[in-house]
């Protein structure tokens, strides 16, 4: 399995604002969500392809381990990007966003890329947090921001590749020690070889693609 | 319950879509691993499939039919996943089957559900499967699968897991083999699984933990973070120029790391777990490498030392972080009342006397593996088991009898690990015979102390504080001795910094006696009674606070803002201050020598009242943290004074002018609250705006014989409001009539002029632009502007009025701060002789200022002294006062139309004032007022001159009073009586905030029509950035400068 770089995420908010769902979402298309089960999990892999590089995303929820604050701050900084998510159609989700991005500031490399999530934007009925407000959080704190919904998977692809591509551009800056792995980046096993041999990794790679095609 | 899950369907073919969700559709999935029990190239993805299925099956049935389970269980399902692992089938299997276990124990939620699932051991087996871990991907899915099993663990479920016969708990021993794994993910998770593990509160399960795991588990651990340590030291040691900052501060994250989770087990509580884990931290990694570093370097010989900054560095952090008792007041003994050397001396005999064996307070390798260690465990209790299988009884009734019993097992169990040769650690013999000298030697020191208390206490009102301090404490306390030899250091606060941490982080431990401070008279924060202090200690906090008023200290901010902590929490007390007047009065000549570095620097910029409130905003608002400050790898290299580094300001030495002057104002700011607050006197200066002074929205106020300008709001979004503008000193705002009271108004919006801007609209001579940034409040945050809209007045002329007004108020307003500033250092106020010269300038700015007036009298709306202060700031710009002096001597390019726009306070400046670049926008419209005819007739003067003589305050103050009698005749000339009041035009254009220009044009602020201000009217090159500003606007400077010339002379 071979790849350019390797980026780890964490996602972080509110318990019960679908974290594990979104994990879920992106990186096992085989488990489409139906209206009576909800399934998420806590840690996955998957390759994405950014500007012709194939980099692999590596993302680990934090869920349940809030009580421990050696491994809340262990964790960000350990990650390149961070997915900050929020429940439209509950406020409360949305006030803690401060002490959240608090958290992460304080703990995280001053690189992290952060993603602002708001959540389950099919419950548009019992939509709670307007849109123009998680942009203009986001706006003031220097994120980026979408509004996702695990359920119909509206914009989960995007929420994690535009991160990707965030992250991407900052290598590019020179802004990422890339050689540091506690950035939360890793260069891919013979990186020389994964970008000549592209076209070799794919059978690979196939894995991941196939099992995607299998049920999308 | 059956309703939904009941399907024909699924019997038969089972790929059928329509219901996948159900019982039927797992008996078909069942058939499937029947007929394919060996794995294949052709049938792997087949297989994962079915797994994948089955999963989601047993997650919905968890959520909505539990009768799925009962055909799980009966068919014994789980054989299969563990039969296709085992068939070394290969990592794609394996990542897929590892990936859904996660899922299906992630998402199960209902306990039956999970007993199902956990009752038949396959899960135990499939943990210790070997699997392939070098491949990082199954490495990462199997550490997920064991964490995601550690967050089930509860006082029931722990039982599938921990076997109590056979002494197995492989999720935790397994678990814990990675614990030094290169990947810091994995680390995490290894101990998040540790932490799940302790959390239970099952005695039998814990007590297994501490008999065979804690030992090897925590030997290593501290091994692993010494050895983190040691690396670190060797890294700051051999850092050349700032390089190895990054992997610098990778070393002090993971110590932290390591500290917050060893703490975050000492917090779980587990009362005989943290006895092993506390004796194990300070005998093999505090006492031994922490603190005998703090010793005289050259002793100690081979034993691995770090140097003592990184000791005390390491050491602040353990006290801010770790707070169990019993640990910290160990330690805490040691540092403060030990006798390092002796204590070295006895650790020599110790090795001498069982020179075979090492030490026991000692930092060494563990002897073995932690994977070999678990091993022998495992089977010495195997064999102990054996012996005597009621040993769980044992346990238990272990537990009820806490204590020295409870500690001699132990060292029974690990004499006899010794004897197996397996850990040659220590024999129990050894180590109460250690403790005991321990103990004798506090207990000895703890007389010292007290002794030594006694003797100061009698004494210390004859002798001179110092000397009895220094006499009785230096006597027997190394630490202490070094204390203060790191505060006396002249030349840098390098150590310093540390050792004030250090005192801090003691002192703030919740877990410490307050005792253990006290006898050595450390500050204790909060004592009620306390009655005398440290004079030694706080005589060195005075003498760094001190020098860090000194011109050229070398005292960083940090450094002195946490020598005003300590000494406060030494010297205030619930009932008062205690401290000497003799140490008050040498305070109050650090804050006599802070005033006067400010001084120093006040005369220099405009632009220095927004560094002066920027500074007190952000020091209010982020007061020091210590504990994050001692997070910051950077204080661990030397201080520089470059920010080239990246190094926070407060954390390194000032570069340049510019910060010089952010250092004095903060120095100030610290020590005058220092100095109120130890005489018991409020603060009632700072901060200069007190939002309880300032206008709200929703005030009501008395506006008759005010100036109101009636305009219309366009707001960014398209809204459109009618208002009455008004200027009040410091703020604008927007009124509507008070429909209760005749010429009165309510405030719809308030904002500071000092932080206005205004600018013309290109197209639209009636209207304005206007922006009121609010400061930015963290760093992350940009300025946020709270009013960003268009205003439309009925006409031109009403438009420039409004302007004018505003664009002077600003610069009024910033001079009446300025005023205060000067104030606050005791600088002179100027004498208002000039104020009879400006006879109608004056009138007309009270009457252009009359509903709310502030106590000001004194600091005088009058505007001959306002404008001496922004005199008085021409001669020098820190950073580029003297550029631009010599590139206005080259070519004066003041009547430019490029608008004077610049440096973070745009004034309210003739035409669109917000471009940097200076010579770009240059919008005449708003220019083209009635005012414009004197102003382009301006000869344009060399700068330089007027600047130097600026300097001379009395001809700066002359040379307006003398304009605005020209200029009131030229204005009035110009325009209709009626619009008299707004006789302060040209000024209003004048960008005000550099120093050199705007103090020429700020001479005519009042009087209207002085000939440089007029300049201004058309714009002036932007003063920051002048080098490029000028060139470009030469030429269109040129074209004004020579119309200028006959009307004026």
């Amino acid at each position: 399995m071979t790849y350019a770089y390797l980026f780890k995420y964490i996602i972080i908010g509110d318990t019960g604002v679908g974290k594990s769902c979104l994990l879920l979402q992106f990186t096992d298309k085989r488990f489409q969500p139906v209206h009576d089960l909800t399934i998420g999990v806590e840690f996955g892999a998957r390759m994405v392809n950014i500007d012709g590089k194939q980099i692999k995303l590596q993302i680990w929820d934090t869920a349940g381990q809030e009580s421990f604050r050696s491994i809340t701050r262990s964790y960000y900084r350990g990650a390149a990007g961070a997915l900050l998510v929020y429940d439209i159609t509950r406020r409360e989700t949305f006030n803690h966003l401060t002490s959240w991005l608090e958290d992460a500031r304080q703990h995280s490399s001053s690189n992290m890329v952060i993603m602002l999530i708001g959540n389950k934007s099919d419950l548009e009925s019992r939509r709670d947090v307007k849109r123009e407000e998680g942009e203009a959080f986001a706006r003031e704190h220097g994120l980026i921001f979408m509004e996702t919904s695990a359920k119909t998977a509206c914009n989960v692809e995007e929420a994690f590749i535009n991160t990707a591509k965030e992250i991407y551009r900052k290598i590019q800056q020179g802004l990422f020690d890339v050689h540091n792995e506690a950035n939360g980046i890793k260069i891919g096993p013979q990186q020389s070889i994964a970008t000549s041999a592209g076209p070799g990794a794919c059978p690979r790679n196939s894995r991941d693609t196939g099992s995607d095609s299998g049920c999308c | 319950m059956f309703g939904r899950s009941r399907s024909w369907v699924g019997g038969g073919h089972g790929k059928s879509s329509r219901n996948i969700h159900s019982l039927d559709h797992l008996k078909y999935l069942y058939h499937v691993l029947t007929k394919n029990t060996t794995v294949t190239e052709q049938n792997r993805n087949l297989l994962v499939e079915t797994i994948r299925s089955i999963t989601e099956i047993l997650i919905w049935g968890d959520q909505n039919d539990s009768s799925v389970f009962d055909f799980f269980l009966e068919k014994n399902m789980f054989v299969f996943f563990l039969n296709i692992l085992r068939q070394k089938s290969g990592r794609y299997v394996c990542v897929q089957l590892l990936q859904t276990l996660n899922i299906l124990f992630e998402n199960i939620s209902h306990e039956t559900s999970l007993y199902y699932l956990l009752s038949n051991n396959y899960v135990n087996s499939i943990i210790v499967h070997k699997f392939d871990f070098s491949d990082e991907e199954i490495m990462a899915y199997y550490i997920s699968f064991l964490k995601t099993l550690s967050l089930k663990l509860n006082n029931h479920t722990v039982h599938f897991f921990y076997n109590e016969h056979t002494n197995d708990f492989a999720l935790y021993t397994e678990a814990i083999k990675f614990f030094n794994h290169p990947e810091s993910m994995v680390r995490i998770a290894v101990r998040t699984i540790t932490l799940n593990v302790y959390k239970v509160d099952n005695q039998a399960m814990l007590h297994y933990i501490r008999d065979k795991t804690a030992v090897p588990y925590f030997s290593n651990l501290v091994w692993f973070i010494g050895s983190h340590v040691i690396e670190l030291d060797t890294c700051v040691q051999t850092d050349e120029e700032h390089r190895n900052r990054g992997k610098l501060s990778d070393l002090v994250a993971e110590h932290l790391d390591h500290l917050h989770y060893l703490n975050d087990i000492l917090i779980i509580n587990c009362e005989f777990l943290n006895d092993v884990l506390t004796d194990h931290l300070l005998n093999r990694l505090f006492l031994p490498l922490y603190v005998y570093s703090l010793e005289n370097p050259d002793k100690g010989g081979e034993r691995p030392k770090i140097s003592l900054p990184v000791s005390l560095y390491l050491l602040s952090q353990v006290f801010l972080i770790i707070h169990h008792a019993p640990l910290v007041n160990s330690l805490a003994e040691v540092i403060l009342n030990g006798d390092l050397s002796e204590m070295y001396a006895k650790t020599e005999q110790d090795v001498q006397r069982s020179s075979a064996k090492p030490s026991i307070r000692c930092f060494i390798k563990p002897t073995e593996t932690l994977e070999r260690s678990l091993e022998m465990n495992k089977h010495k209790g195997k064999r102990r088991v054996q012996k005597r299988p009621n040993y769980k009884n044992v346990g238990e009734e272990e537990d009820e009898e806490k204590g020295p019993a409870e500690d001699a097992q132990e060292d029974a169990e690990k004499a006899k690990g010794t004897e197996g040769g397996s850990k040659g650690v220590k024999t129990s013999g050894e180590s109460e015979e250690i403790e005991m000298v321990i103990m004798e030697r506090s207990k000895l020191s703890e007389l010292a102390a007290n002794t030594s208390v006694q003797e100061q206490n009698t004494t210390d009102e004859e002798k001179s504080a110092a000397a009895t301090c220094s006499e009785n404490l230096q006597w027997s306390r190394p630490f202490l001795d070094m204390v203060y030899h790191a505060l006396n250091s002249p030349d840098d606060d390098y150590h310093a910094l540390f050792v004030l941490c250090l005192l801090y982080a003691m002192s703030h431990n919740k877990g410490m006696d307050p005792e253990k401070l006290e006898r050595i008279q450390l500050p204790v924060p909060n004592v009620a009674e306390k009655t005398t202090y440290n004079h030694l200690l706080a005589e060195r906090l005075i003498r760094i606070m001190n020098n860090a008023a000194q011109p050229d200290g070398k005292i960083r901010l940090a450094t002195l803002e946490l020598s005003c902590l300590l000494l406060k929490q030494q010297v205030l007390t619930s009932s008062g201050c205690i401290i000497k007047d003799v140490h008050l009065a040498c305070l109050e000549g650090a804050r006599e020598e802070s005033v006067h570095l400010v001084r120093h620097f006040y005369k220099g910029e405009e632009i220095f009242l927004d560094m002066f409130e920027d500074e007190y905003r952000s020091m209010t608002m982020k007061p020091m943290n210590v504990e994050y400050l001692m997070m910051d790898a950077s204080i661990l290299l030397p201080p520089t004074g470059t920010p080239l580094t990246g190094i926070d300001f407060v954390k390194r030495l000032p570069c340049g002018d510019v910060e010089k002057t952010r250092r004095a104002i903060r120095v100030f700011f610290m020590l005058r609250s220092l100095s109120l607050q130890l005489q018991g006197e409020p603060e009632t200066q700072l901060p200069l705006t007190r939002e309880e002074d300032l206008i709200k929205t929703d005030d009501v106020l008395d506006l008759n014989n005010s100036d109101l300008i009636a305009c219309t709001v366009i707001t960014k979004d398209g809204g459109m409001v009618q208002r009455f503008l008004a200027v009040d000193i410091y703020q604008m705002s927007l009124v509507e009539p008070d429909v209760s009271r005749l010429g009165w108004g309510v405030v719809k919006f308030a904002g500071l002029l000092q932080d206005m801007q205004v600018t013309g609209v290109e197209d639209d001579s009636r209207a304005l632009n206007i922006t009121i940034h609010k400061p930015a409040s963290s760093p992350h945050s940009k300025p946020f502007p709270i009013l960003q809209a268009t205003f439309v007045f009925s006409d031109h002329i009403r438009c420039i009025i409004a302007k004018q007004r505003l664009a002077k108020g600003r610069i009024q307003a910033r001079r009446m701060k300025m005023q205060r500033i000067a104030a606050l250092l005791d600088l002179p106020i100027q004498p208002t002789t000039e104020v009879l010269g400006f006879g109608l300038g004056t009138s007309a700015s009270t009457q252009h200022l009359p509903f709310r007036f502030y106590d000001q009298g004194r600091r005088g709306s009058s505007d001959p002294t306002v404008q001496r202060s922004v005199f008085a700031s021409v001669d020098k710009v820190p950073g580029f006062a003297v550029a631009q002096c010599i590139n206005q001597h080259s070519s004066p390019c003041l009547p430019s139309p490029s608008p004077p726009s610049a440096s973070g306070s745009p004034s309210g400046s003739g035409t669109t004032s917000h471009c940097d670049s200076g010579g770009s926008s240059s919008t005449p419209s708003a220019a083209q007022s009635p005012a414009d005819a004197p102003t382009t007739a301006e000869q344009p003067r060399p700068h330089i001159p007027d600047q130097l003589e600026i300097v001379n305050e009395m001809e700066a103050e002359a040379r307006p009073s003398k304009n605005s009698a020209r200029g009131a005749e030229v204005e009035t000339a110009h325009l209709s009586p009626s619009l008299l009041p707004a006789q302060q035009p040209t000024i209003s254009l004048l960008y005000e905030d550099t120093a050199d220009t705007l103090s020429v044009e700020s001479l005519t602020l009042v009087p209207p029509v002085d000939p440089h201000s007029l300049r201004t009217l058309t714009g002036h090159p932007q003063p920051p950035t002048p080098a490029t500003a000028c060139p470009e606007t030469l030429d269109e400077e040129a074209a004004c400068a020579e119309p200028a010339g006959p009307t004026e002379h």
